[in-house]
């Protein structure tokens, strides 16, 4: 996938309501597969319809940036993905196998970080290591967390506890944490919405780098068209809820190594972005005082809190601290907590 | 003019616990304008908020004063509101009790019923009527921001400061959330001062984007004008042709500052390497990425710098011609392929800039460039200039814009001649507008420009992708014209002349391999790698090897002077072009024209430094002669009187004649 680029040169805009068409001619199995998947959740008011109907095809080692506005159901969408939520209708399978629970081949990073704030930069990846590979040495398991760590730019700073890092650098600690244990898909939630943007820059880059050498497959939630005409080979742009869905697919057809300079000396560059931006302001604009109301908000909130608890604890609960299960909420719609056995290298 | 804010040689001083000094910001000067929105931005530390609160009264400068209405600034006042990025509304109000708290405390004197209309009718303006009874809590980010607003605008401030009100919520939010507050400072015509660190956003909202360099001692790096209409639509702003090269500018600022910001400080122009008899071997060399930017790249490839001693020679592929300008003249580039006009237009300051001595000994290369037209022109009939002038006047009250890539560049004056020839005034029957050659064709795509003039590959481009045609080329208008030289300032020169005839000598090298016909193959693959052009061959070939294709149904012709690098003594400064170009710079009002001409062009062009590197190389030194000549009009262009050839034009702007002074304007200044 490295160096992806668009064959044609009607290069842009080639969307598609239906994209799994495109990469099912080219895998007979998709990596990773969406496949007509709805979610439901019970309100007092009623069932509230948050996805209906998305399909979305991953091909192994592909960079997808989902962008929507607030509502949309992309992180209902990604935690389907990462396990701690279930489709009500449809399925979402990896190597065609259903998604039913969290696992450590699919990693996720969240905005908040979700860092154990007693612990230092070292042991929040370490712990991570221990549970998943508690087979190996300490030797091996020491090496691997440094690796990530450097991986990351942080073995000079891997002894300070997260209060004492700034947030980029925070961001860089869950990332290493999340590759620490080799996930085959990283999941991330907006991860650089609250750092500054020299820091985001940086950290974009770095997650190319990273995305190059390990040749992960990453699914990204973005509220920024530049981040993702920067990152993705396809961008996914979600219509608003209720009943949300994927309206379009674009291509960005930048061939890799990307350079940011360079890009947006593309006339292409301008053409995709307007292109996003008539979708998110003109065709698919959103009026925030429309969806907001309370019932929502608490539902919403709620569940985003439970989601990262649930990611930030995901490594604790691979030890094994059966506690966790008083933590997470009992009822329909609450995620399954994460506890589980950890998958055996 | 006037004034409403005035920010007078504000400096502001923090002690340190260690006894020293810390100087966030030094000697701010700006002056505001009533009902003006002004963004504030910069990179965080910057000292963009501390500015905002010394206006807001909440901080006090420590050198200087902020005069609002002719009154010195002592402490925060209700005629000055500020809105903060995390709202501050009381949590246990409601919406309109959060309001209210502003309206009765400042509106005391009115009557309750007068105040409670004011507090709906605010509420009104933020659309948040169906929400006025909820509390903060309830409400989402953005409509939280909205209350604030609102709570702000109700004592009706003269002033409202906002900062970076947008901060907290995510991008997109923040665009249904801008539009919103645009529509509600034109309703109440309040003046606005906004911190921000987004770039769109103050391109959207603002008539003004004031950019902050990075602290210590943080001052004005530049202002950009935005001269996009109101009332203002994002979709609208972001077609506006000259959308991204504004929103370039600000970037390119902001990058500026963030490198410097890693190295500590401003950055400098790099140390001083010798060697090899040079005073400086170690060379800075801006580009821009376009085929006739190739002597350079082959000077480089080829080993044509090494071979005249210049060691180690960096090519700074820049943004726009406007960044290559203020690199040479600050410094951070040593030397630059600058377009033909651009070494007159900077020695005589055109546009009212402060005048900066450049040198140019080199003419690159000639010819190259060609006018591009929309597709639709085709359909329409337009074959030549005169069809294009008839289609012009159907729609005379349609808005024609034409893209050129800078003032002082032959797609400018070429075009202006060309339009002004066929009865088309470049200025009141058409509008121009500069913008990069990067972003033309895209431009052209989305409709902003109805045609251009650029370097290649940018005409093929759009004949290759089927967007438009061309009508002409510039070697049909003015064959051999120079087109992009060799710039460097005076300054350098003075400190560094072995170092600049040896940058010559390998430049005029690589112009004699480019004019080989056979090494075309093999220049077509340097250009197209992406640190240099980084196009598609099929659309770097036509001109530079192939025919070139004017995308209008004719065939093909191979045009071999097309791209000119060397033959025909390419590379002489002739005197008598760059005269031409002073008058064309002064027919359209850049500048008046120089009394004193003779003198800025034995300073600018240099035709003896170019012959004393030609007999350093055993090349014939030949001078171009002095010499009538015509463009495609046939008007014959007398070195001899450039002021009764500027006259003899039908269309052009107020000739102005003046005594232009280079060395005492700048040492005054």
């Amino acid at each position: 996938m490295n160096n992806y680029q668009l064959p044609t040169i009607n290069y842009p805009l080639s969307t598609s309501m239906n994209p799994s068409d495109k990469i099912s001619s080219q895998t007979d199995t998709a990596f990773l597969s969406i496949d007509n998947v709805s979610k439901v959740y019970n309100t007092p008011r009623g069932p509230y319809n948050v996805l209906d109907g998305v399909n979305l095809e991953v091909a192994e080692g592909e960079f997808i940036c989902i962008i929507g506005h607030s509502g949309c159901g992309k992180s209902t969408l990604l935690n389907m993905v990462s396990g701690f939520n279930q489709p009500t209708n449809g399925t979402v399978k990896l190597h065609d196998k259903p998604i039913t629970e969290p696992g450590p081949d699919r990693m996720m990073v969240f905005q908040n970080y979700c860092l154990l704030p007693w612990k230092s930069a070292y042991d929040n990846v370490q712990l991570a290591v221990n549970s998943v590979y508690p087979d190996k040495s300490k030797k091996e398991k020491t090496d691997l967390a440094q690796h990530y760590l450097e991986m990351v730019g942080l073995t000079d700073a891997q002894e300070k506890k997260p209060h004492q890092l700034s947030g980029g650098m925070k961001q860089r600690v869950a990332i290493a944490r999340a590759l620490s244990i080799s996930p085959e898909v990283l999941i991330l939630d907006e991860p650089f919405g609250a750092l500054d943007a020299i820091t985001k820059e940086e950290l974009q880059e770095e997650l190319l780098k990273i995305w190059r050498e390990t040749q992960l497959t990453v699914l990204m939630i973005t509220h920024d068209i530049d981040e993702a005409l920067f990152l993705a080979d396809r961008l996914v742009m979600m219509t608003n809820g209720p009943s949300a869905k994927i309206g379009e697919i674009l291509e960005i057809p930048f061939s890799r190594p990307r350079d940011r300079a360079q890009i947006t000396e593309d006339p292409r560059y301008y053409e995709l972005r307007n292109y996003a931006l008539d979708f998110l302001f003109h065709r698919f604009a959103h009026d925030e005082d429309d969806e907001v109301t309370e019932e929502e908000v608490s539902n919403q909130w709620g569940f985003k809190k439970i989601a990262g608890i649930v990611g930030g604890l995901a490594a604790i609960a691979f030890v094994g601290y059966g506690f966790f299960n008083t933590f997470a909420p009992k009822g329909e719609n609450a995620p399954q907590p994460a506890v589980q056995t950890p998958a055996k290298p | 003019m006037s004034t409403f804010i005035e920010i007078d040689h504000v400096d502001r001083v923090f002690p340190l616990p260690n006894g020293e000094e810390y100087i966030a910001l030094k000697n701010i000067e700006l002056k505001i304008k009533p009902g003006e929105f002004i963004s504030l931005i910069g990179h965080s530390g910057c000292g963009k908020s501390t500015l905002l609160n010394m206006v807001s009264g909440l901080d006090k400068p420590t050198v200087g004063g902020v005069i609002v209405e002719g009154r010195e600034i002592q402490g925060p006042g209700p005629d000055r509101m500020v809105v903060f990025q995390n709202y501050s509304l009381l949590p246990w109000l409601t919406v309109r009790q959060n309001i209210g708290l502003a309206v009765n405390r400042v509106m005391r004197h009115l009557p309750k019923t007068e105040r409670n209309k004011i507090i709906e009718d605010n509420i009104q303006l933020v659309g948040l009527k169906h929400a006025a009874h909820k509390l903060p809590g309830q409400l989402s980010g953005g409509m939280k921001q909205r209350v604030a607003i609102a709570r702000a605008l109700s004592i009706k401030p003269k002033v409202l400061l906002l900062d970076e009100p947008f901060g907290a919520l995510d991008a997109l939010t923040r665009g249904n959330l801008q539009e919103r507050l645009m529509e509600i400072v034109q309703e109440s015509k309040v003046t606005c001062i906004m911190v921000t660190h987004d770039v769109d956003e103050a391109l959207l909202l603002s008539d003004r984007v004031v950019m902050l360099t990075t602290g210590p001692e943080a001052h004005i790096g530049q202002i950009l004008e935005v001269p996009i209409s109101r009332p203002r639509h994002r979709l609208e702003v972001v077609n506006h042709p000259s959308y991204y090269a504004f929103r370039n500018e600000i970037v390119y600022f902001l990058n500026q500052q963030k490198r410097s910001k890693r190295v500590g400080k401003v950055a400098q122009a790099s140390s001083v390497m010798a060697g090899n008899g040079l005073e400086k071997i170690n060379l800075n060399i801006g580009f821009i990425p376009l085929t006739d930017c190739a002597p350079l790249v082959v000077a480089k490839e080829k080993g044509f710098f090494q071979e005249e001693g210049l060691d180690a020679v960096n090519l700074v592929r820049e943004p726009s011609w406007k960044a290559i300008a203020e690199g040479v003249i600050t410094g951070r580039l040593d030397a630059a392929q600058m377009v033909a006009g651009m070494p007159l237009s900077l020695t005589v300051g055109a546009g009212g800039k402060l005048p900066v001595p450049i040198i140019n000994a080199l003419v690159m290369s000639r010819n190259g460039n060609a006018i591009t037209l929309a597709k639709s022109f085709a359909q329409a009939g337009v074959k030549n200039l005169g069809d294009l002038k008839n289609k012009l006047m159907e729609t005379p009250d349609k808005v024609h814009t034409f893209g050129m890539v800078h003032p002082a560049s032959m797609h400018n004056l070429l075009l202006r001649y060309w339009l002004a020839s066929g009865g088309i005034d470049p200025d009141q029957d058409v509008s121009l507008t500069a913008i990069p050659p990067a972003q033309m064709v895209a431009n052209l795509k989305a409709g902003n420009l109805d045609g251009y003039c650029v370097g290649e590959p940018w005409n093929s481009r759009a004949v290759y992708e089927g967007l438009g045609y061309v009508i002409d080329t510039s070697l049909d208008i003015w064959a051999g014209h120079p087109e992009k030289v060799l710039g460097v300032k005076e300054e350098w020169v003075a400190k560094y002349p072995e170092t600049h005839l040896a940058l010559v000598r390998a430049l005029l090298k690589a112009c004699e391999y480019c004019d080989d016909r056979r090494n075309r193959e093999e220049i077509m693959g340097l250009l197209c790698q992406p640190q240099y052009v980084g196009s598609l061959e099929d659309y770097t070939r036509p001109g530079f090897i192939d025919p070139y294709n004017r995308g209008d149904g004719t065939e093909p012709q191979q045009l071999l002077r097309f791209n000119q690098f060397y033959v025909d003594q390419a590379n002489c400064p002739g005197r008598g072009e760059g005269l031409w170009t002073l008058t064309q710079l002064a027919r359209w009002g850049y500048t008046p024209f120089p009394k004193n001409w003779v003198e800025i062009l034995e300073r600018v062009r240099r035709p003896d430094l170019f012959g004393e590197a030609c007999r350093q190389l055993g090349w014939p030194d030949t001078e171009s002669d002095r010499h009538n000549f015509a463009l495609f009009d046939g008007m014959v262009f007398t070195p001899d009187d450039p002021i009764g050839y500027i006259q003899r034009f039908t269309i052009h702007r107020e000739l102005k004649v003046s005594e232009i002074l280079i060395d005492s304007v700048s040492s005054i200044n």
